[in-house]
């Protein structure tokens, strides 16, 4: 009975406090192993996880298929990364900790030979089109269009240091520069296309994996100038003003139209998703993969959702039989 | 020295004390009126205050801010502090309004904020807080706080269990209530009653052994019954048991189990309830039984108290305000604002679409690693300060080598957290192969971030014991282990828990090693169990604040941190009660 003890049998002392949060550890590293034995379920429908890594670029659309997909199957668990598609090559894919890495450049060669040394292979397969969107602030009257050869001069390890010697007519202004990071795939596509060598670039900017920074940089200098892909442009049209790029055929705005009739060149550019073969030999995976190239046609969700383009019919029966080859040869 | 150089005090300079005591109070308004802007504008974005009607506003605050600053001004009983808390509320809307014409005038204005709003904030906010504090002196006052802040703390403790249920199994903690805890507890009370040495010794045996039984079985059995009815018997049934044997204390055998039958059937009966209004009544149960059980307690107290029992009507009040307001508000058809923080928000998965997008899976992930940190970092932090502080000599070459751990426990307090991310990714991920970005190895990388501090803040602790007690327990012939388990560490517990509480705020908001560990930047279901992949709240909102949709980068990213915000005040509100009631215990 309570009432014929002394007082302290019931007092919550700090003595039982201690024994009590002793044993809540106690339960909760038991329960550690308790858990770690679970899982392994077999049922009907599709489970297991898939895990995804790689351009920031390519991350929103990437989210968006994965959202989709995974609105439809309960069972599957799909995280998506943003590690920049040289990070995520570098550090997730090849050394076999990710399923598929998302990349807005083809993979380069020592990528390649990374992948092989670890044993993982991989297919490619391209889910949009981006238009990479040179920037300036809405204020910068003076400048509407420029050239690939002025870009060139603007951008390239020995760039011009004020407007004015990109082009006579130009303020005499000091150029502020706000670009890709070196992780970025971004980066690789512009030098490779812009300056014409892959890696050369400026030193004078500031580098982010963040579009949101490059536009608050542009937006605070009148003489700034910046590039990012062409899904922030499009959401914010308003806070930055787009240039028309000039290949030689005139100036071409950068929009969804232009980059899918293939006219705004050099600056529209694929962006591709890896799966890792080996993955895709699971049935969860190979759905999701399946999934991601028949929404790749998909209007609504690629460039009204997102703001990149969409596949042509053709392109993406390519990427069908890519895939449906590759996930014979691993399941088969 | 000669009578003449006597220094002369009526000469001595007031001004540069008078500048260190201006500088000194301008220094502490930087940072705090800095801190106070941004939590402004932060709420603002999350709750979409920005496109709230002026009339709105106005109307919330007659019906609900009102009554309940009326209550707390009665309990205060300050003529001075009614005339000014008048004023400041009456005169706030009309100050606001001309200010904001003025500044509109010279043709300024403020970013963001409409006059209403900036009413809300500057006047309305710092007043209610002050005349809460000032009238809580009172007893009525004191009495309204207490039932508003168990009801909060109730809920906000229900939601935290549901969110443990989410990623513990019921089943298992079922099957180790019923095998391991059940059994252990009778024995000890069984030891109690007959002083029984023999089931006190068997007590811990038979729980270890009941637990690791528990464990197996839950591999191999499959229960087919509802978690509700799980819920019921292990943890409905244990709660109303301990309240039951707590009210035994206070009154006779009769009236002790009325209460535990009471608290049992109160919250069971409550939670079928919970359908009707769409709740799952699992659910309903753990945040009834947190919610239910104190408040009854307390009003019974209050009501049996001389004074003050009129505080209790303060949740009416509030209810009673906000069902008055959207009755108004619905009948003024003024605008509402749509928050961006609200319930789907906080339940559901993240969106490509951002009002649709939602938060659930990364706080939960927050929560789950958050509790593996504190259990983690706790005894690993308290073993080491004990051993630092109680089991090392101050001399001779052990005494050296103490020096030189304590030396780099405190340096490495000072490590920045990217560098601990790299030690979890090398060690624990690809060494100990535990995963990449799994709840195992991020809670393990932001054990070891925080235990320097939580080492420092125990020894802290224990060296604040006073050195007589310790004598004292080794003159009447006690152990050192019987020293440190009966003195030293009781003493310490408030300041341990106090140091390792404030230790894992720090670990909630880790970004860094979060990423190096390659914790994924979104998932779409909360974590199932030690090795699914986690992310967490401040790696959801990185990822938000650099979406191109605008609406995410302010609305959904400002929900975000206002949530973050949330659990960190809810887990340092806890590290304060605890430490109260403890340090009043002694």
């Amino acid at each position: 009975m309570a009432s014929s003890q002394p007082d302290s049998t019931w007092r919550t002392s700090r003595r039982t406090a201690l024994a009590a949060i002793g044993t809540t550890g106690a339960l909760g590293l038991a329960g550690c192993i308790g858990l770690g034995q679970e899982g392994d379920e077999d049922g009907g429908e599709l489970s297991g996880d898939i895990n995804i890594a790689g351009s920031s670029t390519v991350y929103p659309l990437m989210f968006a298929f994965a959202e989709a997909f995974q609105g439809n199957h309960d069972g599957v668990n799909i995280d998506v990364s943003r590690t920049g598609s040289g990070g995520g090559f570098q550090n997730h894919f090849c050394p076999g900790k990710t399923d598929f890495n998302n990349a807005s450049r083809p993979i380069k060669d020592e990528e390649k030979q990374l992948c092989e040394d670890n044993g993982v292979e991989w297919i490619e397969l391209q889910v949009a089109t981006d238009a990479l969107t040179v920037v300036v602030n809405n204020e910068a009257d003076f400048v509407d269009c420029l050239t690939v050869d002025e870009l060139k001069q603007i951008w390239q390890p020995d760039a011009a240091e004020t407007w004015a010697e990109v082009r006579d007519g130009f303020p005499d202004e000091e150029i502020e520069r706000y670009g890709a990071a070196e992780t970025s795939g971004t980066f690789d596509y512009f030098t490779e296309n812009v300056v014409g060598e892959a890696g050369a670039h400026t030193d004078d900017y500031q580098a982010t994996e963040q579009d949101n920074t490059i536009v608050q940089g542009v937006q605070g200098s009148e003489y700034a100038i910046g590039y990012f892909g062409f899904s922030y442009y499009y959401n914010n049209p308003d806070v930055v003003k787009a240039l028309k790029i000039d290949d030689g055929d005139g100036c071409v705005e950068p929009s969804l139209e232009t980059a899918a009739s293939g006219e705004y060149t050099p600056l529209a550019r694929p962006l591709f998703t890896y799966p890792s073969t080996e993955s895709l030999g699971e049935e969860h995976v190979a759905e999701f993969a399946r999934y991601v190239v028949e929404q790749t046609t998909n209007e609504d969700l690629v460039a009204g959702d997102v703001g990149y383009v969409p596949l042509t019919d053709d392109l993406q029966s390519q990427m069908q039989s890519r895939l449906e080859d590759a996930i014979d040869q691993a399941q088969g | 020295m000669s009578v003449e150089r006597r220094p002369s005090f009526e000469r001595v300079a007031r001004v540069k004390g008078t500048l260190l005591e201006y500088l000194s109070l301008g220094a502490s308004l930087v940072g705090i009126v800095a801190l106070a802007v941004l939590l402004v504008y932060v709420a603002v974005d999350a709750f979409d205050l920005a496109s709230a009607s002026h009339e709105w506003i106005l109307t919330y605050v007659g019906t609900v801010v009102v009554p309940l600053v009326a209550l707390f001004l009665y309990s205060a009983d300050d003529p001075g502090l009614t005339v000014r808390v008048t004023l400041a509320l009456g005169g706030g809307p009309i100050a606001s309004f001309m200010a904001f014409r003025l500044l509109a005038a010279m043709g300024g204005s403020v970013p963001g904020l409409t006059w209403s709003v900036f009413y809300l904030f500057a006047f309305v906010v710092p007043t209610t807080a002050y005349v809460l504090y000032a009238g809580s002196q009172g007893p009525i006052g004191a009495t309204a706080v207490g039932l508003l802040g168990r009801l909060l703390g109730g809920i906000a403790a229900g939601l935290a269990l549901v969110v443990l249920f989410v990623v513990f199994d019921p089943q298992l903690w079922t099957l180790a209530y019923t095998l391991g805890v059940l059994p252990t507890g009778a024995l000890v009370a069984f030891a109690r009653r007959r002083e029984s040495s023999l089931a006190n010794r068997l007590a811990l045996p038979v729980g270890i052994i009941g637990f690791l039984a528990a464990t197996v079985l839950d591999g191999l059995l499959v229960f087919y019954v509802r978690t509700w009815l799980l819920y019921v018997w292990s943890v409905a049934a244990p709660v109303a048991l301990g309240v039951g044997l707590l009210a035994a204390r206070e009154r006779d055998r009769r009236e002790a189990a009325l209460v535990g039958a009471l608290a049992f059937a109160v919250p069971v009966a409550g939670s079928l309830a919970g359908t009707l209004v769409g709740v799952a009544p699992r659910h309903a149960l753990l945040v009834l039984l947190t919610l239910a059980v104190p408040t009854a307690r307390f009003v019974r107290r209050a009501l049996d108290a001389d004074e003050g029992a009129l505080g209790l009507v303060a949740p009416l009040l509030l209810a009673g305000g906000a069902v008055v307001g959207t009755l108004v508000v619905q009948a003024g058809g003024f605008p509402a604002p749509d928050p961006w923080l609200d319930w789907s928000y906080v339940t559901s998965a993240p969106s490509r679409h951002p009002e649709q997008a939602g938060l659930y899976p990364a706080i939960v992930g927050s929560i789950f690693v958050i509790c593996l940190v504190a259990v983690l970092s706790f005894v690993l932090g308290v073993g080491t300060a004990v051993f630092l502080e109680d089991y090392t000599a101050d001399e001779g070459l052990s005494g050296t080598i103490t020096r030189v751990i304590q030396v780099n426990v405190a340096n490495l307090a000072a490590v920045p957290s990217v560098v601990y991310g790299l030690l979890g990714l090398g060690l624990f991920a690809n060494m100990l192969g535990m995963g990449f970005g799994t709840v195992t190895t991020a809670s393990l990388t932001l054990s070891l971030l925080i235990l320097p501090i939580t080492i420092i803040s125990a020894q802290e602790a224990i060296r604040a014991v006073p050195d007589h007690l310790r004598q004292g327990s080794y003159a009447m012939g006690a152990t050192r282990w019987q020293t440190t388990k009966n003195v030293v560490l009781p003493e310490a517990l408030p300041g341990i828990l106090t140091g390792t509480i404030l230790a894992l705020g720090r670990a909630i908001g880790e970004t860094a090693p979060l990423i190096m560990i390659g914790a994924p930047t979104t998932v779409f279901s909360p974590p199932e169990g030690f090795a699914s992949r986690v992310s967490a709240m401040p790696m959801q909102i990185y990822a938000w604040a650099d979406a191109p949709q605008p609406e995410f980068r302010y609305g959904v990213v400002a929900a975000g941190v206002v949530t973050l915000l949330v659990v960190l005040l809810a887990l340092n509100g806890t590290a304060i009660l605890i430490r109260n009631r403890y340090e009043t215990e002694v």
